[in-house]
């Protein structure tokens, strides 16, 4: 009997929606239904009556499972951010969408300079990258280099040119219109990889230019897993809450980790209290880091000496 | 005429706009799945079904706008806890926005109506 003892009638119902799944890829219905049993046992302790007087038929629940979850269809082969990328831009299309396509066109003609001279750096940029090819490329031009003469002078000639190519009518020879068009595509498609391979970096950050969210204040930090917070003096210090500039709590991504999270009185978890206890999705704990302390000027005034450079 | 229109309506409306619903309770603190339900039958919204609540944040999970955490329980079962990370910051705000476009431009074609059928 499936209601008979609350663990099996979990167990039999996650088989059921399990089964019920079975079309969809292994690795994506494990992903669905990873957390699938402690959900249901979480329902099930709320109430004596079973969980299919609950939630309806196993069938039915992973019929409504799969629909919210957005699987089978050709989005799922869509990677991890692609799908929440693509319903940002169309969010992004709806606000925006009432933006007049013709004023932005009327623009063109004055946005057009500023196309001659970005065309001509541009192009400079390629060139430099395309003759010290291996090294990282810097900004251009770089007057501290042993070129920047050079790089200056090129990047201004170049401007020069493209202004003056630029002012003249638009060529009447349909093959040259075609070269002319061809070039400016050119420029602006090779200048991506290029500019891409400056290295000014950090992708995890792309979103702090946003004018109302910054990294920072969402409280996540890419790439931290933990935080390990010592006083001037060296002592590990424990249970340190940690808050943003918004009072909102610092939490890590810890996504592949367990954390062993301390709850308050109200019985609710405390995630931001470091170090975090963790350990490894196999029962390793985390080891904490060695870390290098920056040495410690003695308090008293008359020490012995000290490494510290005088001012 | 029931006063909440009826239910079966109510849930179709509800699929469009769960991802903001659940986006929205998980802005005020952090939750895990059966509570993030409760708290939208809470809200009023009780039209919606566990699975969808559950599929949604398991969605959301992996497209990036939520991270996730498990707490252990001493009673129950380990809890896998869910809150907005900066991705699901950004899309809450701008189905915010979104969703106050829509509704003053359905509120005001409903009032239209309702004041032309009183005449």
């Amino acid at each position: 009997m499936p209601d008979s003892n609350p663990a099996n009638d979990v167990a039999s119902y996650a088989a059921a929606v399990r089964s019920a799944l079975s079309p969809l890829p292994a690795a994506e219905r494990e992903i669905l239904l990873e957390d699938l049993e402690n959900h249901l046992t979480e329902v099930a302790s709320e109430s004596e009556v079973s969980l299919e007087e609950r939630l309806g038929k196993p069938g039915d629940y992973a019929a409504e499972l799969k629909l919210a979850y957005g699987a089978g269809g050709d989005a799922r082969s869509a990677s991890r951010h692609t799908r929440f990328r693509d319903r940002g831009a169309a969010l992004l299309k709806t606000v925006a969408g009432d933006l007049p396509y013709r004023d932005v066109r009327a623009l063109l003609p004055e946005l057009a300079p500023g196309w001659w001279v970005l065309r001509a750096y541009l192009a400079v940029l390629i060139l430099a990258f395309i003759f010290r090819r291996g090294t990282n490329l810097s900004p251009l031009p770089n007057p501290f280099s042993s070129s920047g003469l050079l790089q200056i002078v090129v990047t201004l000639v170049a401007i020069g040119v493209s202004i003056r190519l630029g002012r003249r009518a638009m060529p009447i020879n349909r093959w040259w219109r075609g070269g002319v068009i061809g070039l400016n595509v050119a420029i602006a498609l090779l200048a991506l990889p290029v500019l891409a391979s400056m290295g000014t970096g950090n992708n995890t950050y792309e979103y702090s230019s946003d004018p109302y969210i910054s990294s920072a204040a969402a409280g996540s930090y890419p790439g931290i897993t933990n935080i390990y917070p010592y006083t001037r003096d060296g002592k590990p210090l424990k249970d340190i809450l940690l808050y943003d500039q918004d009072g909102r709590p610092i939490v890590p991504d810890t996504t592949d980790l367990i954390v062993d999270v301390p709850k308050g009185a109200d019985g609710l978890p405390i995630p931001n209290a470091y170090p975090l206890s963790e350990h490894q999705p196999n029962g390793d704990p985390v080891v904490p880091p060695r870390v290098a302390l920056p040495p410690v000027q003695p308090s008293a005034p008359a020490a012995s000496p000290t490494p510290t450079p005088s001012p | 005429m029931q006063p909440n229109g009826n239910p079966s309506d109510t849930s179709q409306l509800l699929k469009g706009v769960l991802d903001l619903a659940v986006l929205a309770v998980l802005a005020d603190r952090d939750s895990y799945g059966y509570d993030v339900l409760r708290q939208l039958r809470e809200s009023g919204l009780d039209g919606i079904g566990d699975a969808s609540v559950y599929g949604t944040l398991r969605r959301l999970y992996q497209a990036g706008a939520l991270k996730s955490y498990v707490v252990p329980s001493d009673a129950g079962p380990h809890r896998k806890y869910y809150g907005l990370n900066d991705r699901g910051r950004i899309a809450l705000d701008q189905s915010t926005k979104t969703w106050g476009s829509f509704t003053r431009a359905l509120d005001h074609l409903l009032n239209g109506r309702s004041t032309a059928n009183a005449r």
